[in-house]
C-alpha cells in the first residue's frame, strides 16, 4: 500500500514537471530551430537586392504551401551594420513587405498602397539608431524616411509580389528581385 | 533502537528506493513533456483558431501577438505566414458539411468572396505539395476566374475535366484547399463572417 502511494506521488510529480518541460520546450524551440526561415535566408545577408525564395508557380521551394500566384523574395538584415533601407518601385502588381525577427515573429508589414510617388521605402533600425538619426538631423529639413524600430538586431524582410494571371508571373518575379535592401550608409556613417 | 531498526528494515527493503522513484518521475516528465511538445509542433496551432464555414483561420498567426505555439510551429515549418497588413490565409480540410475533403469526390466552391485586391484558391495534397492538373493549373486567382452576370463564381474540383472553372483532384487521397486574400480593406479580422466566404459543397462521390 505504501509503495503504491509513493508511486502515485512520483507519477504526479512527473506530470507536473512534464507541464514545465512542455512549456520550456515550446518557448525555446524557435531559438533552436535551424531550418526556420531566418536560418535559411542568412545567405542573403550580403546581397544588395532581395533574393527569390519562392518563384511564382510554387515549384522548387522550401516554403510550405507556396502560392503559385506569388513571388516571394527575402533579404536578411543585421542592424549591427547600421540601419537597413528597403526600397521598391511599385507598379500594377500587388507588392508587400513584412519585417520579421528570428524569435519575435513579424513586427511590421506594409503594402504598396503606402507607396509615395511609385516608391515604397522603409528604413528599419534599432531604437538607438533612431535616436542617433534624430540627433544628427537638420531641424529645418527633417528626414522623410519611414523609420521602423526593430525589436531585435537580426531579422529578415519578406517581399511578396502577386501576379493576378500566369502571364504576369515573370514580371512579378522581376519586381521581387529588383527590391533593394542594403545597409543605410547615410545614417550609419 | 535496535528493536525499531529491525522492525523498520524489512519495510524499507520491500519498498522501492526513493532514488528510483525520482528517476522515474524525471523520465516521465521528460518523455511526456518533450513528446507532447513535439506533437504540438507538428500540428496546427492549438489556440486562436476561428472557423468560417469550412475554412479555418488563425487571425493572429501573422501578427506580433502570435502565441508561443504559433511561433514555435512557424519556426518548425520554416513558414512565413501572411502578415496581418498583407492579407489573410484560410485553409479547408473539410467541406461545408464537415466531411473530410476526399479526392474521390467532386466539389463545388462558390459563390461569393470578401473584398480584397486579389484572392487565390490553391489545392495541396496531404503532404502540402501543389496539386497540378493536366492543364498545368493548381490555383485560381480572382483575375482568372470566370464569373456569371451577378458577379458570382463557381469553381469545380474533380478528377475529371469539367467545363468552366476547374481544378483537378488527384486519383486518391485527401487534399486541402487554401484561400488567400491579399490586401483586404480594413482590418483583416473584421471581414471574417461566414456569409461573405465561399462554401465547399460536395457534389458527388465515387467513379
Amino acid at each position: 500500500m505504501r509503495n503504491r502511494g509513493r508511486f502515485l506521488i512520483a507519477t504526479l510529480c512527473g506530470l507536473v514537471i512534464a507541464v514545465g518541460v512542455h512549456i520550456v520546450a515550446i518557448l525555446a524551440s524557435p531559438s533552436f530551430a535551424e531550418q526556420d526561415t531566418f536560418g535559411r535566408v542568412q545567405s542573403t545577408l550580403t546581397a544588395d537586392t532581395a533574393q527569390i525564395i519562392s518563384a511564382p508557380g510554387g515549384q522548387n521551394t522550401w516554403l510550405p504551401l507556396p502560392d503559385p500566384a506569388v513571388a516571394v523574395a527575402a533579404c536578411a538584415f543585421d542592424l549591427r551594420d547600421g540601419p537597413m533601407r528597403v526600397a521598391a518601385k511599385t507598379g500594377a502588381l500587388i507588392l508587400s513587405f513584412s519585417f520579421h525577427t528570428k524569435t519575435g515573429g513579424v513586427f511590421f508589414a506594409v503594402t504598396d498602397r503606402a507607396a509615395v510617388r511609385g516608391e515604397l521605402e522603409i528604413v528599419a533600425m534599432t531604437a538607438r539608431q533612431l535616436d542617433e538619426a534624430r540627433a544628427a538631423e537638420d531641424e529645418n529639413e527633417p528626414s522623410r524616411d519611414v523609420r521602423i524600430v526593430a525589436p531585435e538586431q537580426q531579422g529578415f524582410v519578406i517581399v511578396r509580389v502577386a501576379a493576378p494571371t500566369a502571364s504576369l508571373r515573370p514580371q512579378a518575379e522581376e519586381a521581387a528581385k529588383a527590391v533593394s535592401c542594403a545597409a543605410d550608409q547615410d545614417v550609419a556613417g | 533502537m535496535r528493536g525499531s531498526s529491525t522492525t523498520s528494515l524489512p519495510v524499507t527493503s520491500r519498498s522501492v528506493p526513493t532514488a528510483l522513484l525520482i528517476l522515474y518521475s524525471l523520465l516521465l516528465a521528460l518523455g511526456l513533456g518533450l513528446g507532447s511538445a513535439y506533437q504540438a509542433l507538428n500540428g496546427d496551432p492549438p489556440f486562436g483558431s476561428l472557423r468560417v464555414g469550412p475554412w479555418m483561420v488563425w487571425p493572429k498567426l501573422g501578427s506580433p501577438e502570435a502565441d508561443p505555439y504559433m511561433r514555435a510551429i512557424i519556426a518548425r515549418r520554416g513558414d512565413v505566414p501572411l502578415a496581418t497588413g498583407e492579407g489573410i490565409t484560410l485553409s479547408a480540410r473539410v467541406d461545408s458539411s464537415g466531411r473530410a475533403l476526399d479526392s474521390s469526390c467532386s466539389y463545388r466552391i462558390g459563390s461569393v468572396m470578401p473584398a480584397a485586391r486579389l484572392w487565390t484558391i490553391t489545392l495541396y495534397d496531404e503532404k502540402g505539395q501543389l496539386l497540378v492538373s493536366e492543364l498545368g493549373r493548381s490555383s485560381f486567382t480572382s483575375a482568372e476566374i470566370v464569373r456569371d452576370a451577378d458577379d458570382r463564381f463557381s469553381l469545380a474540383l474533380s478528377r475529371t475535366l469539367q467545363p468552366g472553372n476547374w481544378l483537378q483532384l488527384p486519383p486518391s487521397g485527401s487534399f486541402q484547399a487554401v484561400l488567400r486574400l491579399y490586401d483586404p480593406p480594413g482590418a483583416a479580422g473584421a471581414i471574417l463572417s461566414e456569409s461573405t466566404f465561399p462554401g465547399i459543397e460536395r457534389v458527388g462521390c465515387g467513379a
